[in-house]
Parts: C-alpha cells; structure tokens; sequence
C-alpha cells in the first residue's frame, strides 16, 4: 500500500493504489477498519512529529541568539566556556519506561537538590564518553536508568553541543547555571536559559512520539500482513466452494 | 587647568594621532556591506578594504566569530599602547585611569575562572590584555576580598579602589558580583574627581560622560537584580554616587521592587525618560542595554567637536569598542543565519561629516 501525504499545512490525505478488498464479508470489513484507523493514527502522530520537531530547531536557534545578545552586552569572553568547570552534574534526569503496549516512555525530571533513590530495573552505571581527565573518582549508584547531562547550561558556540553523561565528584553544589556567568546577567540570557529549558522537555516528547511513529508503522505492516491472509483465505474458500 | 596655549606642547601628537584614527572608524556603507555578507570569509574580504586591513587574514586558525572579536581587540590594543607609550602626564594618568575598568573585569574572571577550577594558564589568555597587571597570575589564590587586596593587589593601581570592598566573606559568585561592583563604583568616582580636577574642556566633555555612566550602571543593576538573591540594602551600595540621580534617584531605585518602579524613577530625569520610553510600534525591538549604548554613543562622538581635552582619547576607545560588538553582532548573525536581526547595530558616524 503506498500512500502519500499532500503536506501537512494543507492537511490531505491521499491514499494511492490500495487495493480494494476482494470480499466484503463482516471479517474483512473489521480489520479493513482497523487498518484505517491506525493509518489515520499514524499520519496524526507524524504531523505532530514534524510540528514539535520544527518547533525544537526554532527553539534552539532562539536560545543560541538570545546568547549572542547577551554577548553583545556582556562582552564576547564572559559567556564561554571559561565560565563553567568541565566537570558538573545535571540537573534534570530523563526517565524512560516500559509501557504496556510495548512502547518507549521518556520523561523528563528536574532536580531541585540531590537525592539518592535507587530506581530498581536497570542498574547501569554513568557512563562518561570522551577523554577522561585524571585522578580518582568515586562513582555513584545511578538513579535512574538512563541519566543525560545537564542540557540546560549554555555552552558558547565554539563547542558543539555534545550530551555526555558525566562521573562526579561528591562535592559539586547543583546550581543554576545562570550563576556561572554572574549574579547580575541580563534578560536575554535568562531568555536564552528558558528557551534551552524548554527544548529539553519538548526533546522527551519528541523521542516518545518517535517510538510510538516507529510502532504505529509496525502495526500497521502486522495488520496489511494479516488482511491480505485473511483476503486470499476467503478467496479460497469461495473458489472452493 | 590645561591651557589651550599650551596643550599641544604636551599632547598635540598624540591628539593628532586619535583624531587620525578616528578617520577610520567604520561608516554607516562598511557596515551596510558587511550586513551583506553570507560567510565570515566575505566580511573578512569586506574588512580588508577599511582601516582593518590585513588583520583578520593575518591568522591560520578556522576563522570563527569568537577568533574575529580576539582580532579586533588586539588591533584595539596596539592603538592603545601606541598613545600611551608616549603619553606625558597627565594625558598618561588619564589613558591608565581607561584601563582600570579592564582590570577589575580581569580580576572578577581569574576570580571566577578560579572557582570553576580552570587553569590559570587558560584563563590568562582570555584577559583583556589592556587590563594587564603583573600580579594576574596569583588572584585566583585569595578565598575572599581581603586576601585579595592584602596579598595580591595592594601593590597595583586596583588598591586604590578597595576602600568599601574588602570584606571577609567566602568568594563565591555573589561575592565576586560584588566586589567587581564596587570596585567600579570606587573607579568611577576616582575617574570623575579627577576630570573634574583637570578642568576646561576636559571637565566638560567627560564629566557627562562618566555621570552617564554611574547612571546607566545603576539601573541595569537594578534591573538585572530582580529574581536574585541580591538584596535592596546590598544593592544599593552599588550605586557610584557620581551621576545625576544621586541622591534622590538613587534612593528611589534601591527601593524598586519591579522594573515598572524603575521606570517611574526614570521618568524624572528627561535624558533617561526616552530610554524607558515604550517603542513604537513597528520598529525593531530594542533591550535596555542596546539603548544605553546608543546614547553611550552619542555623547562620545560630541568629544570630537572640541580641541585640546583628553576626551578624545576616551571616547575614541569608546566608540572602537562599540564598532567591536557591531561587528561581531553582525558576524553572529551570519553564521546563525539570523539575517532579520542584523541590523541592530549601532551607525557611529554617518559619513560623510568627520
């Protein structure tokens, strides 16, 4: 079955070169059904997709300018990445869960100071990709199953945002990272904190829908699969009889 | 009180000099070109053309926006130190008066480099190098103000203005806020004591300027100090005391709670009322900060109008750095591809009229 979407502004829907069925008997009829509504499904979840997904790339882009602007007024060296330690820990946990149906769940968590629950599953240790620095660090338990860094502090434009997980150290203060830069920092970099803020709950979502998109489609193939069986075993039945 | 007579015994070299450069200063056509522009590598091209020359071609790093700004202060640098190498008092007081501010950004970031634990070595490099000092090295040692002053800065030209900062307290960010605050109030009112001092044209071309400056520095701390842990009382020692709203408009900013009471406060004042003032409808919007430095701008292209003052020194500096973050504005908004903003920047001369 090909199909195609016209485009999602103008929101049609043109389904091309699907067969009709063979046989209208009630069977054949239900999971006929039961296949437009996950197409229908399908193309709903894509059109969200693409709308959080342009709606992350404006976001950023904002986030990056409102950090040029407070360049601007601040001066190019004091938002870089002098103002902040290589080493930090993070300060929103992304969580990601097993549902029923099978899918992925990803949610975000702010922490407003450290805690150390165990989370039971997955007991993966933090991983740290990239050159390690020397010296002997203690390695906490995880707390979740998967852990992302801290996103959400500014890194100035000559570093490609890179998301490593970090090792800490015990005695790293969570702080806000606004106060890396100064206590009296001008609106356009709070802007630029809100903005990166946003991108990082909007990025769970984003990475939930993706999942659900990828499973719509399986369905979907199962259930065109299953109709073609069911069609040609009518067809069969008749020729048979 | 400086002679005209006798002003250019002293100093007309070097006034010559500065006013020769200012020639150079960037007119409202480069930056036109330059908002043209879709890559660095064309605006490097673009400001080959002007007094820039081959500064930018000059290096074999990957021409990035942050390696542009380091290009543009150095050339600023090397101007500097052109004037005040030869520079006979007290035209030399007045130019080392100019490089205070940088030093006390330079110590509030070795400071603050030092509580990331970043590496002396890494941060000396980032320093404004007009704000150079022997003893840079040795400031991320000291743990609070007077460790500082004591140990490391009393022998610079910085210990001047430590009266009111020296505090026991931990440096951390707050304090490190602090001090840099109230180092420049002390500077600022040194540097305005001592124009005043010099008299004649000097007095008054730069005595406004400063007063501007005291008065911008106490709104945006103001304003920038809502929704932090920086109290009213804290605040208000912040204020230099030099400009026009002491003291009344002071006291009425460090009891302002939100930014619609510092408006009310500047609405008294005519010059600061337009700077608060709603834009119209239809133009672009502009932050408070981009407007104090257009009226920063303005007042500084005035000192040209006159002769024999020091205020042309100042302000050339001034408005240089200014045509820094001009063009670097410009530069970030090529490489993010931000062209609808690109033209936020601040014309300093129109032309034709040098």
């Amino acid at each position: 079955m090909d199909f195609a979407i016209h485009n999602s502004q103008s929101r049609t829907i043109v389904y091309a070169k699907m067969p009709p069925p063979l046989f209208t008997t009630r069977e054949s009829e239900g999971s006929s059904t039961l296949l437009d509504e996950k197409l229908l499904r399908f193309m709903e979840q894509l059109e969200l997709l693409e709308e959080k997904r342009a709606s992350l790339n404006s976001l950023i882009e904002q986030g990056w300018f409102s950090m040029s602007k407070a360049r601007y007024s601040m001066g190019n060296k004091h938002v870089s990445p002098l103002q902040y330690a290589s080493e930090m820990e993070p300060l929103v946990l992304v969580h990601a869960k097993t549902l029923d149906s099978g899918e992925l769940d990803f949610s975000t968590e702010r922490f407003e100071q450290k805690c150390c629950k165990e989370v039971g599953a997955d007991n993966r240790s933090i991983e740290e990709i990239g050159p390690q620095e020397k010296g002997v660090r203690r390695r906490i338990k995880p707390k979740e199953d998967i852990t992302k860094k801290a996103v959400n502090e500014e890194t100035s434009s000559e570093n490609a945002p890179e998301v490593t997980p970090v090792t800490k150290s015990d005695q790293n203060l969570q702080q806000d990272p606004l106060k890396w830069f100064g206590i009296l920092v001008p609106q356009s970099l709070k802007h630029a904190q809100l903005s990166f803020k946003q991108v990082l709950e909007l990025s769970a979502e984003i990475a939930t829908l993706q999942t659900a998109v990828l499973s719509t489609r399986q369905e979907l193939k199962h259930s065109k699969k299953h109709k073609h069986e069911e069609a040609s075993a009518t067809q069969l039945d008749s020729v048979a009889d | 009180m400086l002679s005209v007579i006798s002003f250019n015994v002293d100093h007309g070299y070097l006034e010559g000099l500065v006013r020769g450069m200012k020639a150079g200063i960037l007119t409202r056509a480069d930056y036109h070109n330059l908002a043209q522009c879709d890559t660095l590598e064309d605006m490097k091209l673009h400001l080959q053309c002007t007094d820039y020359g081959k500064t930018l071609s000059s290096s074999e790093d990957d021409l990035t926006v942050s390696l542009v700004d380091s290009k543009l202060r150095e050339n600023l640098v090397a101007e500097f130190s052109c004037l005040r190498s030869n520079a006979l008092p007290p035209l030399s007081t007045f130019l080392d008066y100019i490089t205070y501010s940088y030093m006390i950004d330079n110590v509030v970031m070795l400071i603050t480099g030092a509580l990331k634990q970043r590496d002396v070595a890494e941060l000396l490099p980032r320093c404004h190098p007009l704000g150079a000092f022997d003893q840079m090295a040795a400031v991320g040692i000291a743990r609070t103000p007077t460790e500082l002053y004591s140990a490391v800065l009393v022998d610079t030209p910085l210990a001047q203005f430590f009266q009111d900062a020296v505090s026991e307290s931990n440096l951390d960010e707050m304090e490190a806020e602090i001090l840099r605050n109230k180092l420049f109030k002390a500077y600022l009112e040194s540097f305005h004591s001592f124009c005043k001092n010099i008299g004649g044209a000097t007095k008054d071309i730069m005595c406004p300027i400063l007063e501007f400056e005291a008065d911008r520095r106490a709104f945006i701390i103001t304003v920038n100090s809502f929704g932090t842990d920086l109290s009213n009382a804290e605040r208000s020692a912040l204020y230099p005391a030099c400009g026009r709203l002491h003291p009344e408009g002071l006291c009425l900013l460090g009891a302002a709670q939100d930014a619609a009471q510092v408006k009310d406060v500047a609405d008294r004042y005519p010059a600061y009322k337009i700077i608060f003032e709603e834009p119209e409808p239809g133009s672009g919007f502009k932050t408070l900060e981009d407007r104090f430095f257009e009226q920063e701008v303005k007042l500084n292209t005035l000192a040209f109008l006159q002769q024999f003052h020091f205020g042309v020194f100042y302000s050339y500096i001034k408005l240089k750095e200014q045509e820094s973050r001009n063009i670097v504005w410009i530069a970030e908004c090529v490489t993010q591809r931000q062209k609808s903003k690109i033209h936020n920047y601040i014309t300093i001369f129109q032309g034709t009229e040098q």
